[in-house]
């Protein structure tokens, strides 16, 4: 990965060769703006469509004057198009407009609430792969066998089993009847490298294992099943015989030659799948009370705090498209094959 | 040059279960291998050449199985081996090269890394001193350059580079036994012949005893001291390989050779045997090969004995071709 991650950098330090990885996240980049104007037009008529938030900014049995006077300051006397063409000269400044609710940036809300949502996501990733690719790999090896039974009848329930009432059924068991979890918020944190986080703490921990949990379970099915995917598919290919004909134990077989076959599609899928996780996190954070992203955009569609809804799912958007570009390029430094493309003669 | 035993198997039986009940893919083979010996293995596609390779090697997986029999090797009987004890053996005393160089290498690891493990597996040594071992293998099968060979992946080789590569990788531990098979069919015909040539120059160097497999009987002829032809599972002709080839006895053999491109008058199409190999799950009762066989009678259908030619030179036929002096004087 390292010696890759410094090829990549030496490549890009020549003209030559660096070109046309250059000119892909160029090209993807300028893709992505367009993506991005007109998903924020879409999202700008959808929002316009739900309610009336002055109805929610002021008391109904207000004077006449007065709710239009709010009206005008918050720029909601004004046509459609008109609002959005402000919108989006503010946007291109980076000010995605005012939070009706709060009176403060819609960037700056998100941004305080952003770090809670990585860190839950993050550990749901964590606890993700650190769960599900060995009992993957356990699978594929041994398909016949009394664990892999039981580790894909499980993974089948992550599936199916509602996110939602899973959570409701760990705060009960756990949190309620046993007592050993807290139900609810992101406890203490701390700092450490300069990064918040109440993974730092023993009681940010108590408190983040179940949501964190909770979120990871679908995932957990999910890379279950990809590892265990790609370990029957790898297993039985020539170079794994080969291996074996060397004489290689069975450790050095699955860490040597599987482990690194079969990463590159789960890397792919996961990399993508980590937007997913921050937008799914909305659910998770709203039975957990974590104060995160997903609680803050939960709270802002029931009160219809616009500005903070478009700026979320914007922002949603835009964690889509870098992590794909991401994801693409931790693809190509991963799979040799991808990654000399252009620069093999 | 006296010749010591080093391989001998006897009665060896490889099956694979399917929902239709076992079907033997190697069904009955005797072989045995001196110390530095070529036995080449001829038959057609599907005749079992490969199935016999890995159950030799322990490499045979599920569904399949070696049901029967006793392979020696040096002196000691395999078939009950730990999966350890065949660890030990593996890529040590008995290596084996596939058919395809594209694939039997790992796409996303270097050739060195891929060269150093072989060694390491077996022997507790340096990266640094393998590095060198495996450098000289390299310059050994004839890759200039190494050091850049051993950088790459595998995809920045040529196919015959890969090949090269691999047959460096099965010498690495000067195993006793090497079991090559069809390692040229991939290749092109330059390739193929270059390969055939350091192959038979290598293993004369390091004394290593050679298994190879190969469709094609004129490639075997031109590396194997012997010539086992196998059909459906059996051996059905086995002898020197000069022996053989001057006096084909059994059927099949025959058949084989006069489907080789150097037997048949240019311009002329190739004689090939007509019709195909029994299905495992429908053998004939007797001899696999009578359906295809001009010479076949009502005595065909008894499983035919192993019969001596000249001594060495055996065969499973009822009606061997070119009996010769030797069988006319016996009787
Ligand atoms: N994994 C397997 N499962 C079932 N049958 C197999 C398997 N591998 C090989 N066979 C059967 O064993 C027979 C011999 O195959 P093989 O040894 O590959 O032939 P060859 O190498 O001579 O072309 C074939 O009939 C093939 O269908
Ligand atoms: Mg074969």
């Amino acid at each position: 990965m390292n010696e890759g991650l410094a090829r990549r950098m030496s490549a890009a330090g020549q003209p030559a060769k660096g070109t046309p990885m250059l000119a892909f996240v160029l090209r993807r980049v300028m893709q992505s703006v367009v993506v991005l104007f007109v998903m924020s037009l879409v999202v700008f008529s959808m929002i316009n469509l739900v309610g009336d938030p002055v109805d929610m900014l002021v008391n109904p049995e207000s004077l006449p004057e007065e709710i239009d006077r709010v009206r005008r300051d918050f720029g909601l006397d004004q046509p459609v198009h008109v609002q959005y063409w402000k919108f989006l000269l503010g946007a291109i400044s980076g000010d995605l407009g005012k939070s009706f609710i709060f009176g403060r940036p819609a960037l700056a809300l998100m941004a305080e609430r952003f770090p809670a949502t990585l860190e839950l996501a993050t550990s749901a990733l964590v606890i993700s792969v650190t769960v599900g690719l060995p009992l993957g790999v356990y699978a594929g090896l041994r398909p016949d066998g009394w664990g892999t039974r039981i580790i894909m009848g499980g993974s089948v329930l992550g599936i199916s089993i509602p996110t939602f009432w899973l959570g409701l059924m760990m705060i009960i068991v756990f949190s309620v009847v046993l007592g050993w979890l807290p139900v609810s918020g992101r406890g203490e944190t701390s700092r450490f490298l300069g990064i918040e986080s109440s993974a730092f703490t023993l009681d940010g921990l108590r408190h983040l294992v179940l949501p964190a949990t909770n979120l990871a379970l679908f995932k957990i099915a999910m890379v279950i099943r990809l590892a265990r995917a790609g370990t029957v598919e790898v297993m039985a290919l020539d170079f794994i015989r080969f291996a074996r004909a060397k004489g290689l134990a069975p450790r050095r077989i699955v860490l040597a030659h599987l482990m690194p076959n079969i990463l590159i599609p789960i890397v792919t899928v996961l990399g993508i799948e980590f937007g997913t996780l921050i937008a799914f996190a909305t659910v998770t954070e709203s039975i957990f009370a974590w104060p995160g992203l997903g609680k803050l955009v939960i709270d802002a569609i029931v009160n219809l705090d616009r500005p903070i809804v478009v700026a979320y799912l914007l922002f949603v958007v835009t964690l889509f498209l870098v992590l794909n570009l991401v994801v693409d390029i931790i693809y190509a430094l991963l799979d040799p094959r991808v990654r000399l493309q252009g620069d093999e003669t | 040059m006296t010749r010591t035993g080093l391989l001998s198997i006897q009665g060896l039986r490889t099956e694979f279960s399917t929902p239709d009940g076992p079907l033997a893919a190697v069904n009955g083979v005797d072989l045995e291998i001196a110390r530095g010996d070529v036995l080449g293995i001829v038959g057609e596609s599907g005749s079992g050449k490969t199935v016999l390779g890995l159950s030799i090697m322990g490499l045979v997986d599920r569904p399949g199985r070696v049901t029967a029999g006793r392979i020696a090797f040096d002196g000691t009987d395999v078939t009950a081996f730990s999966e350890a004890q065949w660890q030990g053996l593996r890529g040590n005393r008995i290596a084996m090269i596939f058919q395809d160089p594209t694939t039997s290498l790992n796409p996303v690891q270097r050739i060195g890394t891929q060269m150093i493990e072989a060694i390491q597996a077996h022997r507790d040594i340096s990266s640094g001193a393998a590095w060198q071992i495996v450098r000289e293998a390299m310059v050994r099968v004839g890759i200039n350059s190494p050091d850049e060979r051993l950088a790459a992946y595998p995809h920045q080789l040529s196919g015959g580079m890969r090949q090269r590569v691999v047959i460096a990788i099965a010498l690495l531990n000067e195993p006793d036994l090497i079991i090559a098979d069809e390692p040229t069919t991939a290749l092109d015909v330059t390739v193929q012949s270059q390969i055939l040539r350091d192959m038979r120059r290598l293993c004369r160097d390091s004394g290593s005893a050679l298994i190879w497999i190969s469709h094609d009987l004129g490639v075997v002829a031109q590396i194997a001291h012997r010539v086992a032809v196998m059909y459906a599972g059996r051996i059905v002709e086995q002898g020197a390989t000069m022996e053989l080839l001057k006096s084909p006895s059994h059927p099949y053999t025959a058949g084989l050779m006069a489907s080789m491109p150097a037997n048949s008058p240019r311009g002329q199409r190739l004689v090939s045997i007509p019709g195909g190999l029994p299905q495992l799950s429908n053998m004939p009762k007797g001899c696999s090969f009578a359906p295809r066989c001009t010479r076949a009678t009502e005595a065909c259908e008894v499983p035919p004995d192993l019969s001596f030619i000249s001594p060495g030179h055996g065969v499973r036929c009822v009606f061997p071709l070119h009996v010769g002096a030797a069988l006319a004087e016996r009787n």
